[in-house]
């Protein structure tokens, strides 16, 4: 295990940013951090990074406590849009003193990849716009190649097209350089299909944490008539509910084995259908049932 | 091909049906060698851990072979099976939605069939 956390939590300004969460990252594998704002997505990170120090629990990472380590420090890179870097030198200067502390950095990458996004090599970093900011702070994190690359929130003000540049970026070099990558993201549907794993994040705690293929088939959602719909379900876990229509209704909730159910849907008239992981983890991290409608639902 | 995330079958089952239709229309004979889990992820951008489900699925149906470190290959009666498999799921899959559309509709069981008999016609019409 790369990545191992026992019970951590980190109280941080007045608030339990991360709560109780145990959790282990396996070697060589993609894992999405998702979460809503505020899920405390970032300072898990920072404390894998060895940024923060844990309030309570246990953080390894490669087997040793990241906090104030060279060890770890030196095989990490920790890419956020507060990467900071001197203001006077210039992109190409920025690049190779990153050379020096990164020993697997690969120059000729980085170059291309400059060159791609029409990055100018004597351009200083705080003369870049926010989109071309998080592209240079992405094309160090990837030309690292670090065994374990953390990205927070990478694709923050990058337009659609850098966007999904990036998202082809990660995977053909994890292909060719195999290792341990975390992505956050609140943008789940964009991520998904680079990811090996997902870990769902709630008011700071851990939502789900399990291969991203069995997400689909988590929960499964049905449609028809209220009545037919809600006695199907009485005994599951309802995750989303929304009625519609006369006596429309949509319920998704959590599959479990549901297979005499599926015969017995389409008896009654009820369409069974899959969620998508975007909605699903919408759906998990809703604070209220039924999402926003509650707040404009009449008493 | 591209993957369609709205799409409600999962990825890896969406990669298992292209592979599936490369060796129906012949793309790639038998005991010729499949795309690796590597290839297939670079080509679709995906993980190739779901890459490699897609494969495993049609391992795990005999379409395909392993071949210890050489990777997998097409089986020889694959086409066979999958055509075997698609008759008996989704071809009976398609059909009761279409039983069950024709009853919500009062739809006599002639009619139905007429209908059904007329579409075949008039597809043989086009193809000739």
């Amino acid at each position: 295990m790369i990545i191992q956390c026992d019970n951590v939590s980190k109280f941080y300004k007045g608030c339990h940013a991360v709560e109780n969460i145990s959790f282990s990252i396996e070697e060589n594998s993609i894992t999405g951090l998702i979460g809503r704002n505020g899920a405390g997505k970032t300072t898990l990170l920072k404390m894998i990074g060895g940024f923060f120090k844990p309030t309570s629990g246990e953080v390894r990472v490669f087997n040793e406590n990241p906090f104030n380590n060279l060890n770890v420090s030196s095989n990490t890179i920790f890419v956020d849009e507060n990467m900071c870097f001197p203001k006077n030198l210039a992109l190409i200067e920025i690049l190779n003193c990153a050379k020096s502390f990164y020993p697997n950095f690969n120059e000729s990458m980085s170059k291309k990849l400059l060159e791609y996004f029409s990055l100018t090599e004597s351009k200083k970093h705080r003369e870049l716009s926010k989109g071309m900011k998080s592209t240079f702070n992405m094309i160090i994190g990837i030309s690292s190649q670090c065994p374990l690359t953390i990205m927070d929130e990478p694709t923050t003000g990058m337009d659609a097209a850098a966007r999904k540049d990036f998202y082809k970026i990660i995977l053909k070099d994890y292909i060719a350089n195999p290792r341990t990558i975390i992505l956050s993201s609140h943008l789940l549907n964009e991520v998904e299909d680079i990811l090996e794993h997902i870990l769902l994040m709630k008011n700071g705690t851990k939502c789900l944490h399990m291969p991203l293929i069995e997400l689909k088939e988590h929960a499964i959602g049905f449609s028809g008539r209220e009545e037919s719909v809600t006695t199907l379900i009485k005994d599951r876990k309802i995750l989303y509910k929304e009625s519609f229509g006369k006596d429309s209704f949509y319920a998704v909730v959590e599959t479990g084995d549901f297979q005499g159910e599926a015969a017995a849907a389409k008896n009654l008239g009820i369409d069974v259908k899959t969620v998508s992981s975007n909605d699903l983890c919408i759906y998990l991290t809703s604070p209220k049932e039924g999402g926003i409608n509650y707040v404009f639902d009449k008493e | 091909m591209f993957l369609d995330n709205d799409n409600l079958k999962p990825i890896y089952v969406q990669i298992a049906e292209w592979l599936e239709n490369e060796i129906l229309s012949g793309n790639i004979g038998h005991d010729e060698k499949i795309y690796s889990q590597y290839q297939l992820a670079e080509m679709f951008n995906i993980n190739p851990a779901t890459a490699a489900k897609g494969l495993n699925i049609l391992a795990g149906e005999n379409i395909l072979y392993k071949k210890r470190g050489l990777g997998m290959f097409v089986s020889s009666d694959a086409r066979e099976l999958i055509r075997e498999k698609r008759k008996s799921q989704t071809l009976k899959t398609l059909i009761v939605d279409l039983v069950n559309e024709a009853k919500r509709l009062e739809l006599e069981d002639e009619e139905l069939l007429n209908m059904v008999s007329n579409v075949i016609k008039e597809c043989r019409r086009s193809e000739s």
